[in-house]
């Protein structure tokens, strides 16, 4: 394999590194990156949703995507979400709702839920439910997260 | 993870020379592909990345005649407002795709080229009556869809050719369509059945075309001739749907997999058609009776 | 809350929630240690067969790989388990699962690893295998181990069944069927092993049991216990399929071949296929009942299969021995459990352990009963239930916290009034459903149960809780703050759990069986007692005053004066002179000597119960005879509430994996011949497919053991979801479900000519 160099910009930083061609971008941010955010509770089929990263302002599972695909893409992870130290109002209300459990697929449903809201800042229940249908959870039943995401959300509305 | 070498390609040209040079294949969204090399099944021991082929992805109207790239992803379709008035069976396919995430990424052009039995845009597309532009460096051919879909998982596309656009007329009006899937779970699920249809009316109301076509119940989606037959001239009702459905049995053959048995997919396929056609029809302004 | 307590009933936010929504939580992939190798296993392509050789030649060659490692190689034990030790490390002759270790590669890279497990040679001599448990009772049939394929057999009876269906104007025979269930924690086994250069292993798990994983990886590796050190990292959910040591001794083996760090991460085909599961069943169940609907008799045979390996096969057989009666009170009944080898994906402790299987058929017939009596199926179960003051059939007798059963009712009679209600869609039929039920608290009489725990005061006056077992993501460490902050009265906020290590930590036992709050909170109080004597005598002592003289209130130390003193002062002065204020306790779970049966098998019978139920409203798509749940309602008693967003979180989780057990979930064996073994043909309940309404209706009626009278909640909320989802089928369709999941097929109707 012919190892290839990528520029990912993650987060609003510019990361390059160089890896092998077959390496998912769910891995790069992992391994070449060390954030380890997204996580891989499928084996990497796209099936849980854990590994969810906002490419270019979508929702994305990072391990259907190749690292050189996102060669010069705006890559959204979790780490990147709290601004200048204060936790963005969805990381707030996950904990505050008690929509925590194992915090496993934690991450991945907060960015989806992040990425309904930037272009659906009053979304209806169903959409929230439709928004994270693609993140799995075995802890929660997904009550408190749909429960976090509204809370989120009417709170964002207030600041607008 | 499958060991493969990774090309990007930034234009159809830049695609035609690695395709000629790298023997690779194609892909898009991955959303299939990288499955494939999770489980060591990619075809080949090169990526071509054609994702950033801005020229391949596009939704443009001329006339009553739609024409869409093939990169244009699933979320392109269900934020076009156009696509939304022209092919709504379509749209409500691609709202049954994966979950968002997979919505972001895969294409129509994907899957196509994937050609799974049960891929879900199949169905509604063979009921456009869509057809397929196939562009190589060697030029250009038009295939209707159901003539590129030839087996399970397989196209008919040569070497160096790639999927390139779809394109399908309205129906004219007075017309309706709908689409139907039925799964084992509501969220990210692969059909059991599908079912899209669509029904052009005359102005009596009478059924002057219809059209049916499956997924999931044959190895590749099919259109039923034998159930459009059987609504052409008739007056849309209980009667004449039951009719084209027991009628549509003959134009498939489902299996037994983990998913359901040979035997339900044959009776949920009737069931779908008939609702289906309810659904067209009334999606046409008509009255759903008993 | 109780007015009487500051934290225990209030939700407070647990500590390590921050950490997990911002990705700082460290899972055992999550830390990158120097130097560190990747581990991946060789696994049998075959379901059953004889390893005739293991050639490593050609990988070792690999550019990269630093061991391959086979049985051969293995220090200590071949093989392990938590109660028979019957699973080789790595294979040593045969094979008995598909998916089963056979080698292990350490290789530098990832890439490296994977060319090696594909350069491992293994030579192997396919044999017949049997997947089904009652067949695998066949004379004839393939023998998974040398000693046949019975691994355990119970036989209990209370009273005389035969008497008793003498006795009874009706008697309803049927079989019930239940599948193989994936416990679907998101993140899959993990664990990375470090060798030191004196000989010491530490290895990081993510595991419901540190202290038993460090006595089996102490028993593979020949080595001493106080050699290895077991810490445990975040856990990204458990459900009882992380009581197994099974990857963690891999990650020691990796290690200590290469004298270095390894980590070892399954994918999660690996974890469908080698790691433990709920056991699938089929129960022949036969009821008798008198025509006014009182209970009579009860026989039931079960057969279980435990699959290649017995894990904690004979526990969970006779958990559900114990529960087949259910909450009802039966005066004759005989249970005979086999518990059989087979050649599937073994199967081991799974939330409920047991308890799930026995239900669905329990609250299935009974349903059932109520139908052929035509008897309303509540008025049955009012008619049985157990009261304070009855015996199980294991003699096992019920105290007062029994008398939440009619309270738990009189919730279902009215959630189910208000669920008919509800008219269903046109298209649709709808129907409502109930079920009872009845868990166990503890390990069982005489399976050794003690948890200790400790606290210690920090120099800052704040407290350390070293809690001796694993917080799952369940919330135990958040409970033990609680309960710690409530018998010191100070705030939650100044009370902090620490990781499992087992260096440092005390043994709390395994976590499991809805008893951590119990028995790690017991032992928290018990230790806050002793934590308080300590500082008193200790103060005393500093201030030069006797030890009657000092109180302690609030994390302050009172003088006679009335005046107080910060504990800090005197945490910190102790710290400096290196004697830490702390205090450990140990709590036994209690099996009262008056009146423990004593005749039974050993882990029976369990003492304590926590008692629930759940109401289902399902609609039907009559010709597609597809199910859609859309209200539950889950009733439990909980004893006392320690933290509400805990416990609702125990019931919302516990009833979508309810909701998978009836509908969508099973491991079986494809006509390919592979198992299901990944999540695209493994059904978990999305988002979109758990019901919008789950109502908690939370029932506390105190145990009067319990740390501020708290039971369990953490398995009873999967049990009766299937059956009140079936029964719920059934009220709609009258079809009735006797297997799940349910098929669509067989609740559709039967074909109109299309």
């Amino acid at each position: 394999m012919k190892p290839i160099t990528v520029t990912l910009i993650v987060n609003g930083e510019p990361r390059t590194i160089t890896t092998e061609p077959n390496k998912t971008l769910l891995y790069a941010l992992r391994d070449d990156l060390g954030l380890y955010g997204a996580k891989d509770a499928c084996g990497g089929e796209g099936e849980c949703g854990a590994c969810t990263v906002i490419l270019d302002g979508e929702p994305v599972n990072s391990c259907l995507v190749l690292a050189g695909q996102a060669d010069g893409c705006h890559v959204e992870t979790i780490e990147g979400l709290a601004a200048g130290g204060q936790l963005h109002p969805l990381q707030r209300a996950f904990v505050e709702t008690g929509a925590v459990q194992c915090g496993f697929c934690t991450p991945g449903a907060i960015l989806a839920a992040k990425a309904l809201l930037d272009r659906a800042p009053d979304p209806t229940d169903d959409q929230i439910r439709e928004a994270l249908s693609g993140n799995l959870c075995r802890c929660t039943g997904y009550t408190k997260m749909i429960a976090a995401v509204r809370r989120a959300a009417e709170e964002m509305s207030h600041v607008r | 993870m499958q060991e493969i070498d990774f090309y990007r390609a930034d234009s159809l040209d830049d695609l035609y020379r690695l395709l000629a040079e790298t023997g690779g294949r194609v892909i898009a969204g991955g959303t299939d592909a990288l499955v494939q090399m999770q489980r060591d099944a990619f075809p080949a021991a090169v990526v071509i990345d054609a994702s950033r082929i801005a020229d391949l992805r596009y939704i443009r109207e001329d006339g009553d005649r739609i024409e869409i790239g093939a990169l244009t992803t699933y979320a392109d379709l269900l934020a076009s407002s156009l696509v939304r008035r022209a092919a709504p069976s379509l749209i409500a396919a691609a709202e049954t795709v994966g979950a968002p995430q997979t919505r972001a990424r895969g294409t129509l052009g994907g899957n196509i080229a994937n050609a799974s039995p049960a891929g879900d845009t199949l169905p509604p597309l063979l009921a456009l009556d869509a057809s397929v532009t196939l562009s190589s460096a060697r030029g250009v051919r038009v295939l209707p869809l159901g003539e590129v879909l030839c087996g399970s998982r397989q196209t008919c596309l040569e070497p160096g050719e790639i999927i390139a656009s779809i394109a399908f007329r309205r129906l004219p009006d007075p017309s309706g369509s709908a689409f139907i899937k039925l799964s084992n779970r509501r969220g990210m699920s692969i059909a059991v059945v599908s079912v899209a249809a669509a029904l052009a009316l005359d102005a009596a109301g009478c059924i002057v075309e219809g059209r049916v076509a499956l997924g999931a119940v044959a190895p590749t989606a099919v259109r039923s001739p034998a159930a459009e037959s059987a609504l052409a001239g008739e007056v849309p009702g209980a009667e004449t749907f039951r009719r084209a459905a027991r009628a549509a049995l003959g134009d498939i053959a489902p299996i037994g997999d983990v998913r359901a048995t040979a035997a339900y997919r044959r009776e949920a396929a009737a069931r779908l058609v008939i609702r289906a056609l309810n659904g067209a029809w009334e999606h046409a302004g008509g009255r759903v009776g008993a | 809350m109780s007015a009487d307590t500051f934290t225990v009933g209030k939700t407070e936010i647990r500590k390590d929630a921050w950490d997990k929504v911002t990705g700082a939580a460290a899972y055992v992939d999550d830390v990158a240690l120097p130097g560190m190798a990747v581990g991946m296993v060789v696994r049998s392509p075959h379901h059953h067969a004889r390893i005739a050789r293991i050639d490593a030649r050609a990988a070792r060659d690999v550019p990269g790989v630093l061991a391959v490692i086979t049985a051969a190689d293995v220090p200590g034990s071949k093989t392990f388990g938590p109660l028979a030790q019957d699973r080789p490390a790595l294979a040593v002759d045969e094979v008995r699962h598909l998916g089963e270790p056979v080698a292990i590669v350490v290789a530098e890279s990832k890439t490296a690893a994977r060319r090696g497990v594909k350069a491992v040679a293994v030579e192997y001599e396919p044999l017949p295998a049997v997947f089904d448990p009652t067949a695998a009772l066949e004379p004839g049939a393939p023998q998974v181990h040398p000693g046949g394929n019975v691994v355990t057999r119970y036989d209990v009876a209370g009273g005389d069944v035969e008497a008793g269906f003498a006795q009874a104007d009706i008697v309803l025979e049927h079989v019930f069927e239940v599948p193989r269930i994936a416990p679907g924690y998101m993140e899959p086994e993990a664990s990375t092993a470090e060798w030191g250069a004196d000989g010491t292993l530490t290895v990081w798990v993510s595991s419901q049991k540190p202290f038993e994983d460090r006595h089996q990886i102490a028993s593979v590796l020949g080595l001493p216990q106080d050699a290895v050190r077991v810490r445990s990292a975040v856990i990204g959910g458990a459900f009882g399929g992380k009581e197994d040591s099974g990857l963690a001794i891999l990650a020691a083996l990796a290690a200590w071949a290469v004298k270095g760090t390894v980590r070892l991460v399954n994918n999660r085909h690996e974890s469908f296929l080698a790691h433990p599961k709920r056991h699938p069943a089929r129960l022949f169940y036969k009821l008798g009942a008198k025509r006014d609907g009182t209970l009579v008799a009860l026989q039931a045979t079960v057969h279980m299969d435990t699959g290649a390996y017995s894990s904690y096969g004979p526990a969970v057989g006779g958990l559900l021995t114990e529960m087949v009666p259910g909450a009802y009170r039966i005066p004759h009944v005989r249970v005979e459990t086999l518990v059989v080898y087979t050649n599937s994906p073994f199967s081991g402790a799974m939330r409920g352990f047991g308890s799930p299987q026995a239900h669905f058929a329990t609250e299935s017939l009974i349903d059932m009963l109520a139908g052929e009596l035509g008897m309303d199926p509540l008025e049955l179960r009012r008619k049985n239930i157990l009261r304070p003051g009855d015996r199980f059939f294991t003699g096992v007798p019920l105290d007062r916290t029994a008398s939440s059963l009619p309270v738990i009712l009189e919730h279902v009679a009215a959630a189910r009034a208000r669920l008919a209600a509800i008219p269903a869609p046109a298209g649709r039929v709808a129907g409502v459903g109930f079920a009872l039920a009845v868990q166990s608290m503890g390990l069982g009489y005489r399976v050794p149960d003690d948890s200790t725990n400790r606290l210690e005061w920090a120099p800052d006056g704040t407290i350390r809780v070293y809690v001796g077992a694993p917080d799952l993501g369940q919330g135990l460490a958040t409970a033990a703050e609680q309960i710690a902050a409530e018998a010191l009265g100070i705030p939650y906020s100044d009370v902090r759990a620490l990781a499992v290590d087992t260096a440092l930590s005390p043994n709390g036992g395994v976590t499991c069986a809805s008893r951590m709050t119990y028995v790690v909170g017991n032992s928290v109080m018990m230790a806050a007692r002793q934590l308080i004597e300590t500082l008193l005598a200790y103060a005393a002592d500093k201030l030069s005053v006797p030890r009657a003289a000092l109180a302690y209130r609030r994390g302050a130390v009172v003088l006679p004066s009335g005046e107080t003193i910060p504990v800090a002062e005197f945490a910190s002065r102790a710290a400096d002179e290196e004697v830490p204020l702390r205090a450990e306790a140990t709590f036994s779970f209690p099996y009262p000597e008056a009146t423990t049966p004593k005749h039974l098998p050993v882990g029976m019978p369990h003492g304590m119960f926590v008692f629930g139920g759940q109401v289902a409203r399902v609609e039907v798509d009559r010709d597609l005879g597809t199910v859609e749940v859309t209200n539950l309602v889950a009733i439990h008693d909980v004893g006392q509430v320690i933290n509400r967003a805990g416990v609702e979180g125990q019931i919302e989780g516990g009833v979508a994996t309810g909701i998978g057990y009836a509908l969508y979930e099973s491991v079986r064996l494809k006509d390919n011949g592979q198992w299901v073994d990944g999540f695209t043909e493994y059904l978990l309940p999305t988002a979109e497919d758990v019901p919008a309404r789950i109502e908690s209706v939370i029932v506390e009626v105190p145990e009067a053991s319990g740390p501020y009278g708290v039971k369990g909640v953490g398995e009873i909320t999967l049990v009766p979801t299937a059956p009140a989802i079936t029964n719920a089928v059934c009220d709609a369709t009258g079809v009735r479900v006797t297997a799940i999941p349910i098929v669509p097929e067989d609740v559709a109707r039967a074909a109109d000519p299309a």
